[in-house]
């Protein structure tokens, strides 16, 4: 007997547990999927202005097959399409102009004054009943989800339960002390996503041990590019920014300079004081790969108890090289039998757990769908690799249905060993553009170069 | 590797007068746009490209420059697309892997005799060197008579590009202009122009010192131990680079002192309109023909096609409006450009569709009309380009307004190759201004009709600077003969 699910509102999906999600038979869960897709599509149709926009573009007045949604599906650059000039003018108003395109709320009523910076910005943002996060692409160009407190419960339960498929451990019950080689507090979506939930999954603040107990500033991650070539010329003066802010770049790179080693001997002391306990530990798999090659060159491994789990991200992006071997030795080092992997897009809520078996199997409230070099949809049978679209019925706030530039293979037959039902990708995952010559691809000058220098430089890589 | 596919078409390497066709060594390339192509390994061919020995070049340096130019300006004659086979089938492939339009590549074949014109590469080696350095050492004058300097040929290394077939033909002519010997890294877009050229001229004169110092070969871009072997000290003297970025990062490994490299590095360029434009009919739809022209020639693929215009407005509705009637009357234009400067595109540009979509959304900010087919523009309603515009193609640009022409200074850097303006009577104020800021050519948009404006932007006399250098003048080796002075001379020095 399958869980019986309502489509009116999948918010509350989330509810349950993740076995019975994946144990709902194909037939029925598409059905559910395809009708709440079209309950939230009409609901917000026409009231989030930016998909009115879309939509009436696009000719698209309802979702009869779930196809139908993929005309409408926002590409990725949509939550970034604002003019750089605003950020560099720190127009607040024009950005809270931008924004108020993308969600039902409404955010004339937001009071911007005395707001200089983006953080400040955020910060006011919430306490109006948003939860805006920024995430930064390889341009450096922040990208703001337009997310607020009406999603929270629903995001919240999913990142419980998809923790829990990926390590095995129950963050509701049990409470792991966690490492996390980076960065604390701040609207960086992930850095959210830590204050929010992870700290309650390690038992509270003092549980949960970071490298540095601050973070960049967005305003510095948005513009770190520009900053750098008006350095270049000389004139960071005339950019008109706050000195503090100044100082706060300065220090974050002598900080990059030192990152290595502040993050070998922080996970040394941890590694140490932790030994014998169960414990988390989070991070980049770049980074995690760092710290356990470092030990194992010194003939270390930990010793903390069985139990214990490791649940990474962001692929090894950021390490150049990658024995390939590279998981393994980071299993050896910290004694665990498994690597936890989710994988998704900061835009929807339900990302995907990786299961034993090394497929990312999407749970019923994140619909997936697959296009063609030419947009157009790809069957949803046997496996097939394209450029991956979500669909997030969850929201009600904003509206959830995203193209991205990445290459994902999916299985759509539901024969996965590990027995977890669900489509399911692949681990590997490409940008889409690295397969349409990218290599011989012209970028200008000027920020770009100038951001991943920077961006280099307080990761330590440079 | 996998062989043979049915319909890869077998491409040899040439090896100063030598044809080497694939073989069993033979691998295969994938091309651009399905146009797959064999060629034997370039890895077991390393010496077959490369000279080594500099007294190899002596048969050139002895070479009377006269002679080489009658020799490449009979080639010329032979490098008539109806008549040589060579050049129909890379010509059916460049059109297969590149992209450019039948009609525009043909036009730019049927440029390929005038581009060895014996007047024109006259007039281009006097200006640039000077026919008297190339054939012997040329003293200086009074007190300086013993001292004499001549213009040396090198080893070079060409890694062209391949968006316009015309940079192919310019390197075997260059190469022969400066008694040179270059070997030709061809691009996967256009594996076979330089080929044809080069099997051209062997079928022409095979012994001729000219023939006996090109060699022309595909190896993948980044092939790290084929840069390794070439670019060497005891090898190359000169590298010249075409286009981008990720080539020359890849040789910059293996640069070293003494090794010269030329980058000709990818080049935006724009135009900027006065606002003077925006006070009748007449000159609207003048510069509206010149925007067309610029935008439009060679389907945009050209570097010195304008993607972003200037424009000075007032950023109020009034006269945005007047913007995109500028950029409407440009998109009707296109109409009038001929099919061998430009015609509209038969498969649209998902990538640049893409993000017109994502601004179109923003109405306070972007207004955009067309689209990757016929061609289109987004007019900014501020004063900032649009941040893709490095992917402004297919005939779309951006409109900027901008409150005062100088203000677009701060956009200009050594990447801003051609600049057209409009009126003419803002030239003066902005030349020297931009020239400092890095701009490397001021053309005009004047005329009102493409041809005329084609024309204007496209004439100048030979031995002209290219992307603001002269790399004839640099692809030589200056050497100065320094005999003792005649008594008297030196003495003078020396007590100063």
């Amino acid at each position: 007997m399958s869980i019986s699910l309502l489509p009116d509102n999948p918010a509350t999906w989330t509810y349950r547990r993740f076995e019975d999600l994946y144990a709902i038979p194909r037939e029925e869960r598409e059905k559910l999927q395809l009708e709440a897709v079209r309950i939230n599509f009409a609901k917000l149709r026409d009231r989030i202005p930016a998909l009115k926009k879309l939509a009436d573009r696009q000719g698209v007045e309802a979702i009869d097959r779930i196809e139908d949604v993929l005309p409408v599906c926002f590409d990725h650059r949509v939550l970034k399409n604002y003019p750089i000039q605003i950020i560099e003018n720190r127009d607040f108003a024009k950005l809270t102009g931008w924004l108020d395109k993308l969600t039902a709320h409404d955010l004339t009523r937001v009071d911007l004054t005395g707001v200089t910076t983006i953080e400040q910005w955020l910060a006011r943002l919430e306490a109006y009943g948003m939860l805006v996060t920024y995430s930064s692409g390889t341009t450096g160009k922040l990208s703001f989800v337009p997310r607020s407190y009406d999603e929270l419960g629903p995001w919240k339960f999913h990142f419980f339960n998809v923790n829990r498929a990926s390590s095995g451990v129950d963050p509701w019950t049990t409470k792991l002390p966690t490492f996390f080689p980076g960065y604390r507090g701040g609207y960086q979506t992930m850095l959210k996503m830590m204050s929010l939930f992870n700290v309650e999954m390690a038992g509270g603040e003092a549980n949960y041990h970071t490298l540095y107990d601050t973070h960049i500033p967005a305003d510095l991650m948005a513009l770190s590019g520009r900053l750098q070539a008006a350095e270049d010329r000389g004139e960071v003066m005339s950019l008109g920014l706050d000195p503090a802010l100044l100082d706060q770049r300065e220090a974050m790179m002598r900080q990059g300079r030192t990152r290595e080693t502040d993050m070998e001997s922080w996970f040394g002391k941890l590694i140490h004081d932790f030994r014998g306990q169960r414990v988390k530990i989070g991070g980049t798999f770049a980074d995690l790969y760092r710290v356990a090659r470092a030990g194992l060159d010194k003939g270390m491994t930990c010793q903390f108890a069985a139990g214990s789990i490791v649940e990474g991200g962001g692929g090894m992006k950021g390490y150049k090289d990658a024995p390939a071997d590279w998981e393994e030795q980071v299993k050896a080092f910290f004694g665990v039998a498994r690597l936890g992997n989710q994988y998704g897009f900061s835009e929807c809520i339900g990302n995907a757990p990786m299961c034993s078996h090394g497929y990312f199997h999407f749970l019923p409230y994140t619909v997936p769908l697959l296009m063609d070099g030419e947009g157009r949809a790809l069957p949803r049978e046997g496996i097939q690799k394209g450029r991956l679209a979500l669909v997030d019925p969850i929201p009600t706030s904003y509206w959830g249905g995203f193209t991205s530039g990445d290459e994902v293979t999916i299985h759509w037959e539901e024969d996965c060993p590990c027995g977890w039902g669900g489509p399911r990708a692949a681990k590997t995952i490409r940008r889409f553009a690295e397969n349409e010559g990218g290599d011989d691809k012209i970028t200008c000058a000027g920020s770009q170069a100038a951001y991943n220098e920077f961006m280099e430089f307080v990761a330590g890589e440079a | 590797m996998e062989l043979p596919m049915a319909d890869a078409l077998d491409i040899p390497i040439i090896a100063r007068g030598r044809v080497i066709m694939p073989g069993e060594d033979a691998v295969l390339f994938k091309g651009r746009g399905g146009a797959d192509f064999r060629q034997a390994d370039p890895h077991r061919h390393i010496h077959d490209l490369v000279l080594g020995d500099t007294a190899r070049l002596r048969d050139l340096h002895d070479t009377p420059i006269r002679e080489i130019i009658d020799l490449l300006a009979e080639l010329g004659k032979r490098l008539r697309l109806e008549d040589n086979e060579l050049l129909q089938q890379s010509f059916a492939l460049a059109l297969k892997a590149g992209g450019l339009a039948e009609p525009i590549l043909r036009g730019v074949y049927d440029a390929l005799p005038a581009m060895f014109d014996a007047v024109m590469m006259t007039g281009l080696v006097d200006k640039t060197i000077g026919l008297d350095h190339l054939d012997g050492w040329v003293p200086g004058q009074g007190d300086y008579a013993n001292v004499s300097i001549r213009a040396v040929g090198t080893r070079q290394l060409h890694i062209t590009a391949g968006n316009v077939p015309v940079v192919a033909a310019m390197t075997v002519a260059r190469a022969g202009l400066t008694k040179s010997d270059i070997l030709i890294k061809s691009p996967s877009n256009d594996p076979l122009t330089a080929n044809a050229i080069a099997r051209t001229l062997i079928g022409l004169a095979p012994d001729h010192p000219v023939t006996k110092h090109i060699a022309v070969a595909y190896w993948k871009g980044g092939d790290e131990f084929m840069d390794s072997q070439i670019v060497r000290t005891s090898r190359i003297d000169k590298i010249t680079a075409w286009g981008g970025m990720s080539s020359v990062r890849h040789i910059q490994k293996f640069l070293q002192p003494g090794i010269d490299l030329t980058a000709l590095n990818p080049k935006y360029s724009m135009s900027m309109v006065g606002s003077e434009t925006f006070e009748s009919d007449a000159a609207m739809d003048e510069a509206a023909v010149g925007l067309a022209t610029l935008a439009g020639f060679y389907n945009q693929t050209a570097c010195a096609n304008t993607r972003i215009i200037y424009v000075e407005s007032d950023c109020d509705e009034a006269s945005l409006d007047k913007v995109i009637d500028l950029g409407r009357r440009m998109v009707a234009a296109y109409d009038r450009l001929p099919p061998l400067l430009s015609v509209p595109f038969t498969v649209p540009n998902r990538e640049l569709e893409a993000e017109l979509v994502a601004v179109a959304l923003e109405d306070d900010f972007y207004h955009v009309e067309g689209d990757t087919l016929k061609g289109g523009f987004v007019v900014s309603k501020f004063s900032d380009r649009v941040e893709f515009y490095d992917k402004l193609s297919n005939r779309v640009v951006n409109f900027v307004p901008v409150d005062d022409l100088t203000d677009v200074l701060k956009w200009c850097d050594d990447t801003t190759q051609t600049v057209g303006i409009y009126p003419e009577t803002i030239r003066s104020r902005l030349l020297d201004l931009f020239a400092l800021a890095g701009v490397q050519r001021l053309v005009s948009l004047s005329g009102g009709d493409p041809m005329t404006v084609y024309a204007n932007s496209h004439h100048m006399p030979p031995g002209s600077p290219h992307d603001g250098i002269e790399p004839m003048r640099r692809s030589v080796r200056w050497v100065v003969d320094m005999r003792p002075a005649p008594d008297g001379v030196a003495l003078g020095i020396a007590a100063e």
